[in-house]
């Protein structure tokens, strides 16, 4: 019996030179179980191909893709310098993490505060009004001052297509989203005052993030396509 | 016909040389990021994979050659990512994941298919990492035994057995679900 294990496979793979693959049909022909071993590979082979096929159809998360635009395009995500270490991430909540490098710069850049101030003049109940009104029609993550003393967060669409908008101040901030009326309040968290090193951020600043990713239909938008619904006036796309 | 979106005309701006190996790294990325969650079980720990191959990528860019295979060179830098880093995550996953309860990588389907589908994810984070990795490079990234052996570096007779090892757990695991 000279047909391996791993002839089999290799012929169902067709990796197998034509005389050593003939060995094998002829094996087969011989014998009904090894045909139905070849078989039960090719099942295998199109099992896996149909389960991660998908995966290289999807789009890249906009943070993998900003490692390869020139660096003066936008500011660096944080280096991962290891799986672990990437894991925890100093503290940061398992569903935050994956947002971490593409919030981070925005983050760290709070913690330079300047004065709040509380925005006026009349707007509908629960809309935005006033200065924050004007942070989230014009303020865009990559080019923000990083004195601004509302910083938006992240941007991104929820179910349905509408543009959405975390935004925080020095001692509170939430998700806005952008209808025809303007910028309707999602959601409002009373934050605690951020301080400590680049990650550190209080509890509240994670509940925000986290409501974001369960309100968003993909991931964040990146620079460009934050710019581009800019220009829409944040209409749907 | 010229465009001129701000990525192009960035893009514009840098050298032809290092222009050409970022764009055919981002070009490479959907099919490394499926063979990193592959390999990592799941989606989180699978881009964090991609990104620390890119910065090493990008750090070596000079150890390339230009004229040789870079999706080859980036598939070895990401599979010695994960051997090297393999320990920790084996031990996490060990601590933290019910290998039972399903890592679902993926894509969607209907509730049957995704049934099926999270059973493969569960057979595979089941298999010894040498295993995974053999049957990831040539059942669904489709590269020939040989190239296999060069990414992973080692001799084509080891790769070969690995994958046969590999292929008669998956199917003992999946056994009813073809």
């Amino acid at each position: 019996m000279s047909v391996t294990e791993e002839m089999l496979a290799a012929y169902a793979d067709g990796a197998l030179d034509p005389a050593a693959a003939q060995e094998v049909e002829a094996a087969m022909a011989a014998d009904p179980a090894l045909a139905r071993k070849v078989e039960a590979h090719r099942g295998l082979k199109a099992m896996l191909s149909a389960h991660y096929a998908p995966l290289a159809e999807e789009s890249v998360p906009p943070h993998l893709a900003a490692l390869l635009v020139p660096k003066d395009a936008g500011e660096a995500p944080a280096e991962v310098v290891s799986l672990a270490a990437a894991r925890q991430k100093r503290g940061l909540a398992p569903v935050v993490r994956r947002w971490a490098p593409l919030v981070g710069p925005a983050l760290a850049a709070s913690l330079i505060l300047a004065l709040w101030q509380p925005w006026q003049g009349r707007t509908p109940d629960g809309y935005a009004g006033g200065d924050l009104a004007a942070a989230l029609d014009t303020q865009l993550v990559a080019d923000q001052p990083a004195d601004a003393p509302t910083r938006i967060l992240l941007s991104f669409e929820r179910e349905g297509g509408d543009l959405c908008r975390a935004w925080r101040a020095s001692d509170e901030g939430g998700i806005a989203c952008r209808d025809t009326t303007g910028w309707k309040i999602e959601r409002q968290f009373a934050l605690g005052e951020a301080q400590g090193s680049e990650y550190r951020q209080a509890g509240s600043e994670t509940d925000l993030l986290a409501a974001a990713q369960d309100m968003a239909a993909g991931g964040a938008l990146d620079a460009d396509a934050e710019r581009a619904a800019r220009e829409r006036r944040w209409a749907k796309p | 016909m010229k465009r001129t979106s701000p990525s192009v005309s960035s893009a514009e701006r840098r050298g032809t040389l290092s222009e050409s190996f970022e764009n055919q790294v981002l070009g490479l990325l959907p099919r490394l990021r499926r063979f990193a969650i592959g390999l990592a079980g799941s989606r989180a720990d699978g881009d964090d994979l991609c990104q620390m191959t890119i910065e090493r990528a990008l750090a070596r860019r000079d150890q390339w050659q230009e004229g040789t295979r870079l999706d080859s060179w980036m598939y070895r830098i990401m599979r010695n990512i994960f051997i090297d880093e393999g320990r920790a995550t084996t031990r996490r996953r060990e601590t933290f994941v019910d290998p039972d309860a399903g890592l679902s990588v993926g894509g969607e389907g209907g509730q049957e298919a995704a049934v099926e589908l999270s059973m493969v994810d569960r057979a595979m984070a089941r298999l010894p990492e040498d295993q995974r990795e053999a049957v990831l490079l040539v059942m669904v990234e489709g590269w020939s035994y040989k190239e296999a052996a060069e990414i992973v570096g080692c001799p084509v007779g080891t790769l070969n057995s690995r994958l046969v090892r590999g292929r008669d757990a998956l199917m003992a695991m999946l056994e009813g679900a073809q």
